[in-house]
Formats: C-alpha cells, sequence, structure tokens
C-alpha cells in the first residue's frame, strides 16, 4: 500500500469499508473456556445427582469445589490467549467485561447461598425466636434451619444471561439455544427437587457451554469465526 | 463551499490505519501491517504521523523479549476521522 497515494473520493470510500470489513474477520473464539466450564459444571451437576440418587458422600470434600480448582486453568488459558491476540475489538472488550462480570455473580450468590441462612437463623435468636418444622404425620416437632430454596435455580438465570448475550452478539447460534434452553430449565427447576435441580444444571452447561464451545473449537480449528 | 479533506487522513496507508483503528480498542503493529499489506517501515513513518497529529496513541513495550508496539485511536482520532467521513459524503453527494 503506498502511503502518499492520493484517492478519488470514491476510493476513500471503498478503502474504508474494506478495512473495517477486515477487521470483522480477525476476531476468533478458541471455545477453550466454553469447554472448561462446560465439561467441569456438567460433571459436578451429574455427579451431585448420582450423589442424591444412589446416596453416598464424598466426606469433606464438596464436588462442587472443582469449579475453584477450574479458575486456575482458565487465568492459564485467558493469559495465553491475550498474549496470542494481536487485536483487541470493542466486542470483545464488551464481551469479557460481560463474563467477568458473570464470575463475580455466580461467587456472590454462592456467598449469599452459604451466609444468609446462618445470618438468618442468628438474627432470629437474637430475637429469641427459634423456627421449628412439625411432621403433619407422626406430630414431631424438630428444629428448623433456614435455607435459600431452589438456589439452583437462581444459578440458572446467571447461567443464562452472559450465554444468550454472548450468542446474540456474536450471531452465534448454539449459544443463542443454549441461553433460550437454560430459561427453560430454570423454569422446570422451579418445580424440582434439588437431585432433578442437579440434573438440570449439567444439562443447562452442557448446551450453554460445552457443545457451543466444541462447535466453536472445530471452527477455530478450520480457521473460521463465529 | 467545500470542506478540505483532511490531509492527514487523504493518503493510502494512513487512512487504512485510521479505519482498522474506528473498528477497534486497539491494535498490534503487526495486526495493522498484515491487514495493510504495507512494509514494517513504510508503516511506521506513517503511524508516526498520525501520532504527531494527536490521531493516535502508540504504546511500545516488550513482551517474551521481543518489542510489541500497540496503537489505538483518540479522541481527537475519532473526531477527525467522523470530519472526514461527512466531508468524503458531501463530496460524493455534490458529484452525483
Amino acid at each position: 500500500m503506498a502511503e502518499d497515494k492520493k484517492l478519488s473520493e470514491e476510493e476513500s470510500l471503498q478503502l474504508i469499508t474494506e478495512m473495517i470489513h477486515k477487521v470483522k474477520g480477525s476476531f476468533h473464539e478458541s471455545g477453550t473456556s466454553a469447554i472448561l466450564w462446560g465439561s467441569v459444571i456438567g460433571f459436578c451437576g451429574l455427579f451431585s445427582f448420582a450423589q442424591a440418587q444412589f446416596n453416598f458422600t464424598t466426606g469433606w470434600f464438596d464436588i462442587w469445589l472443582l469449579t475453584l480448582i477450574a479458575i486456575v486453568p482458565q487465568i492459564i488459558i485467558s493469559i495465553r490467549e491475550s498474549r496470542k491476540r494481536k487485536v483487541l475489538t470493542y466486542e470483545e472488550n464488551a464481551m469479557n467485561a460481560i463474563w467477568m462480570i458473570f464470575g463475580i455473580s455466580i461467587f456472590a450468590v454462592a456467598f449469599y447461598n452459604n451466609v444468609v441462612p446462618a445470618v438468618t437463623e442468628n438474627i432470629f435468636a437474637n430475637d429469641g425466636i427459634e423456627l421449628l418444622q412439625k411432621n403433619k404425620a407422626t406430630g414431631v416437632v424438630t428444629a428448623f434451619h433456614p435455607f435459600i430454596f431452589s438456589v439452583s435455580s437462581v444459578y440458572l438465570i446467571l447461567y443464562a444471561i452472559p450465554t444468550l448475550a454472548t450468542g446474540l452478539v456474536r450471531k452465534f447460534k448454539p449459544m443463542i439455544i443454549g441461553g433460550f434452553l437454560c430459561y427453560l430449565v430454570f423454569i422446570i427447576s422451579c418445580f424440582t427437587t434439588y437431585k432433578y435441580d442437579m440434573l438440570l444444571h449439567s444439562f443447562a452447561a452442557i448446551s450453554n457451554w460445552l457443545i457451543p464451545g466444541l462447535i466453536l473449537r472445530n471452527k477455530f480449528l478450520k480457521g473460521e469465526g463465529c | 463551499m467545500f470542506k478540505e479533506l483532511d490531509p492527514i487522513l487523504h493518503s493510502q496507508l494512513r487512512l487504512a490505519v485510521m479505519s482498522l483503528l474506528i473498528a477497534v480498542k486497539e491494535a498490534e503493529f503487526t495486526f495493522i501491517r498484515e491487514k495493510t499489506n504495507s512494509t514494517a517501515g513504510n508503516l511506521s513513518v506513517q503511524i508516526q504521523k498520525l501520532k504527531d497529529a494527536g490521531y493516535v496513541d502508540v504504546v511500545k513495550q516488550f513482551k517474551d523479549n521481543y518489542p510489541l508496539t500497540t496503537c489505538k485511536i483518540t479522541q481527537k482520532g475519532i473526531t477527525a476521522f467522523e470530519d472526514y467521513v461527512k466531508a468524503l459524503h458531501v463530496y460524493l453527494q455534490a458529484g452525483k
């Protein structure tokens, strides 16, 4: 391209259009993060379902702690991808912000789920109130320890938000379908017990992230963008 | 009366660079070179001219012991680019 070549007005406009078009095709999502989280959450959901179904435990180790461990490879993936990246588009920047906020929100809900029941019980206790539950069949009254009802449903709403946003912005159908499926699964989860909530969790993670991630990976290896 | 087209932008390579940078948050020198199909020397000179005009910010650093130059359009550059496109439209409308 010549440095001082003077352009006609038409040529200038054509050049601007051509360059902007070149940028559009320059970003390729590898799908690695989506595969990682789809696998981890999919596995944790299935494992929790199996635990509830077949009544076994893993002792002190809660299988969902794997999500904390998965942060390590995620950091490595992020660093490697940012090193390889030669350009940062506004779209990519916005998507990064959405997924970062999603990550913070997931841990905020986990914190809420773990802290609020105990705090609620303490607040009642400080007011001299003890919560009790009565078994209608036997008439036995026992202490009631508060918990967050169907917290899995809240997670499912959270899963849908960044997935659907990414799918719509990138015009990537597998994630759009995954996002809507997640809302459907959320509605179902409002009527199911913990055991089936875990199964729905697993289904959501696989349809939201694992399958779209594998499709992205395949496109990435072929050198196509989403 | 036609507004004169900005001479800094009305050159093939500089306009190509600005058109790339207007569409992204930031881009590495190598990316711009690939997309504009230019030589490193020529591109450096043109980016320097854009920098001198205050249209782009250039950050030079090292990555894995290799020099890394990152370019980013400035607010002044965005305004100049928008004015340039508006002026182009006026010329093209008049030509119809």
